[in-house]
């Protein structure tokens, strides 16, 4: 089959965004379809979106794909009469982030038409899908509670899995994920002040500003924990990725309502490390069940620290968890086989 | 600093222009920045279409990048406060095509105003530019017959100069590039007759499937047959380089080429003069008579003396010699191109 990936990215910025589309390519090439990878430079931009929206709309694939598959917004906006949508999330400023601090325009008539249009479009250019999925159940709830549409939820497997390796469970909580405030990596840091086993902490990952990381290290040392926390913020290469959660205790993940379960979860996963979570962190749990495959506890430092501690004083319960969330990935369907099929469907 | 390169695609193909946009990208980070490439699809069928993919150019908002390098139409008429145009393509059919009336515009009223809107947009965004150069001269005449526009030639550097290294002479004259009526190589076969003792190696695709018989039919009624070597297919870049490393001189004598021609930046690179003819068009740029190769009328005679001439070890080794200096006093590379296209 022809199959035309098309997303929506801010140009230079790489990200989970960008590698769902270029993972599934090699999947889809594996499988012996001809795929043309498409981004269209977007800007995150409220004032001009509907323009942008109104182009991408515009754009003429001819007759070149069979089919066209979507991810990023706008890009589900694009016309083709054999569109799936793989939707990752709504521009969630409009959605359900408008009524917290992160609404980036002021809630004024002007702004409120915006949104209402916006909302509208999305609408329509998902209902002319053939197949609409979402990336996780939370963007599934979205798009059924803005949009009055059913999403089939279909996980995003990470690329080539085989490559993750389990050793032994060591003394380190290890976290691979950009360092942005959001991804709440000082939650971490304090919750390691407030532990009463000698447990450590890796943060790696790159920075869009330096302000957070400079935050954090400036955290740890006023904790008086430069000893026991590594931070590492640059981009982790994909084996020193590997090498990192081989031997770790477990991994942790505390992001502020993020929409789904997150690469890193899936990784330690892979890992055999069950993730360490927070309640409030959107779409982890839907991965990680307390107690069964991981730890979900409040968003609190001392809740985590009282998690991080009794993992590291009860190594077998790290491993059994860890065990468990390998199992999950298989019981949720995350993989490149279910994934190409529904797809293609 | 972040630069995106921003061109056009048409799916599935991938032909020059694609391996161009690749190896500036891959050159811009090599020089140290942060750089990538998007091509947004483009089709121009019914012409009316046109308007649209212009309107869409126009609304695409492009944010994060401190430059952005344009290749083609539409392309370039995507806005930006800091662009640099490095023309590879306009609408021909706007252009060159229309006069020549080979256009999917038709010649109504309407298809004057598309045309009209097309060659408008193109003057706006070229006024809008940092600065604009052409990607060859041919593009480089039509934008200054139909945009009024003088703007310098930077041609594509060699992409792979690494595997020109260079090496022993042994002893033999290589013809590469595409095998056909416009390459003229049965007229090097012919000169052949006028060099005695010069080896010939041609290599290349040939351009339809009789071509290797025609040569080899004329070699044997010549009596050269024995000094012509015939491989005609396409060769991998390792292979090409090797038959160019060891070769004693090159020859390249298409009539009337639009650029300087890869095979003679390849042997130029290579530390090799190169034969050409005086009609060759722009391989005439830099092949300099007796400073980098020598140039000869277009007749078996005259190219049978220049074959003889450059056999000569250490007159070929002179000449090559300035010709790999010319390259680079002429910034035919990618470092130098890339420095043009930041500056």
């Amino acid at each position: 089959m022809r199959i035309g990936l098309v997303s929506s990215a801010v140009p230079l910025i790489r990200g989970g965004g960008r590698f769902i589309v270029d993972w599934l390519a090699a999947e889809l090439r594996r499988r012996g379809h001809e795929v043309e990878v498409i981004f269209i430079p977007t800007a995150d931009d409220p004032e001009t979106l509907l323009v942008q929206m109104a182009a991408l709309q515009a754009m003429e694939f001819g007759d070149a794909f069979d089919r066209v598959i979507t991810f990023r917004p706008p890009a589900h906006v694009i016309r083709h009469p054999n569109k799936v949508c793989w939707f990752i999330h709504h521009v969630r400023v409009f959605y359900d982030l408008w009524d917290t601090r992160y609404r980036p325009v002021p809630d004024n008539a002007h702004f409120r038409a915006l949104r209402a249009t916006l909302m509208e479009a999305d609408t329509a250019a998902l209902k002319e899908a053939r197949l609409l999925f979402s990336n996780s159940q939370v963007v599934a709830d979205r798009v059924d509670r803005y949009n009055g549409l059913k999403a089939e939820v279909l996980y995003p497997p990470v690329f080539e899995p085989e490559r993750f390796r389990s050793g032994g469970y060591g003394e380190e909580i290890v976290s691979v994920c950009r360092l942005e405030h959001h991804k709440r990596q000082h939650l971490l840091i304090e919750a390691l002040s407030m532990t009463r086993t000698p447990v450590r902490l890796r943060l790696c990952g790159a920075s869009f500003g330096d302000d957070y990381v400079a935050s954090l290290q400036e955290t740890a040392r006023r904790l008086d924990l430069e000893d026991r926390v590594v931070i590492d913020a640059r981009w982790i290469e994909e084996e020193e990725k590997v090498a990192a959660l081989e031997t770790a205790l477990a991994s942790a993940y505390a992001p502020l309502d993020e929409d789904s379960y997150g690469y890193p979860t899936l990784e330690a996963a892979h890992a055999r490390r069950c993730t360490i979570t927070v309640s409030d962190s959107g779409g982890v749990p839907e991965f990680v069940q307390d107690g069964v495959n991981g730890v979900v506890v409040a968003p609190e430092p001392e809740a985590l620290a009282e998690a991080f501690d009794r993992l590291y004083a009860d190594r077998a319960l790290a491993a059994r968890l860890g065990a468990a969330a390998h199992d999950r990935i298989g019981a949720l369907g995350v993989d490149w086989d279910t994934v190409v099929s529904r797809l293609l469907a | 600093m972040k630069v995106l390169v921003l061109t056009t695609r048409v799916p599935f193909i991938h032909g020059g222009a694609e391996e161009l946009r690749d190896h500036l990208v891959a050159n811009l980070i090599r020089h140290g920045v942060d750089a990538e490439a998007m091509s947004i699809p483009f089709t121009w069928n019914p012409a009316e279409r046109l308007l649209d993919e212009m309107w869409v150019a126009r609304s695409i908002h492009v944010t994060n990048a401190d430059r952005v390098i344009a290749l083609k139409f539409p392309a370039y008429l995507v806005p930006h406060h800091n662009k640099v145009l490095w023309v590879l393509h306009q609408y021909r059919q706007a252009y060159d095509l229309w006069d020549a009336g080979q256009s999917n515009i038709p010649d109504t009223p309407r298809g004057l105003e598309i045309r009209q809107m097309i060659t408008g947009a193109d003057d706006r965004a070229f006024a809008e530019a940092q600065a604009v150069y052409a990607g060859s001269p041919v593009s480089q005449q039509r934008l200054r017959r139909y945009n009024g526009l003088e703007v310098p030639v930077l041609p594509a550097p060699l992409n792979d100069p690494e595997l020109f290294t260079g090496g022993p002479m042994d002893g033999y004259i290589f013809a590469g590039g595409r095998v056909g009526n416009a390459k003229r190589q049965k007229l090097l076969v012919r000169a052949l007759q006028h060099a005695p003792g010069v080896r010939l190696v041609i290599a290349g695709p040939p351009e339809s499937p009789g071509e290797a018989d025609e040569l080899r039919r004329l070699a044997a009624e010549l009596g050269v047959e024995s000094r012509v070597t015939l491989d005609l297919r396409f060769l991998t870049r390792p292979e090409l380089a090797t038959l160019v490393n060891n070769a004693t001189a090159g020859v390249y004598i298409p009539f009337d080429e639009d650029s300087v021609g890869y095979v003679t930046m390849e042997a130029f690179q290579a530390g090799k003069p190169v034969i050409t003819t005086t009609d060759s068009g722009g391989v005439l740029e830099i092949v300099k008579h007796e400073e980098t190769g020598l140039v000869a009328e277009p007749t078996p005679e005259a190219l049978g003396a220049a074959f003889r001439a450059l056999s000569i070890p250490a007159k070929a080794a002179s000449l090559g010699k300035a010709a790999q200096q010319l390259l680079e006093a002429r910034e035919l590379t990618w470092p130098a191109t890339i420095a043009r296209l930041l500056s």
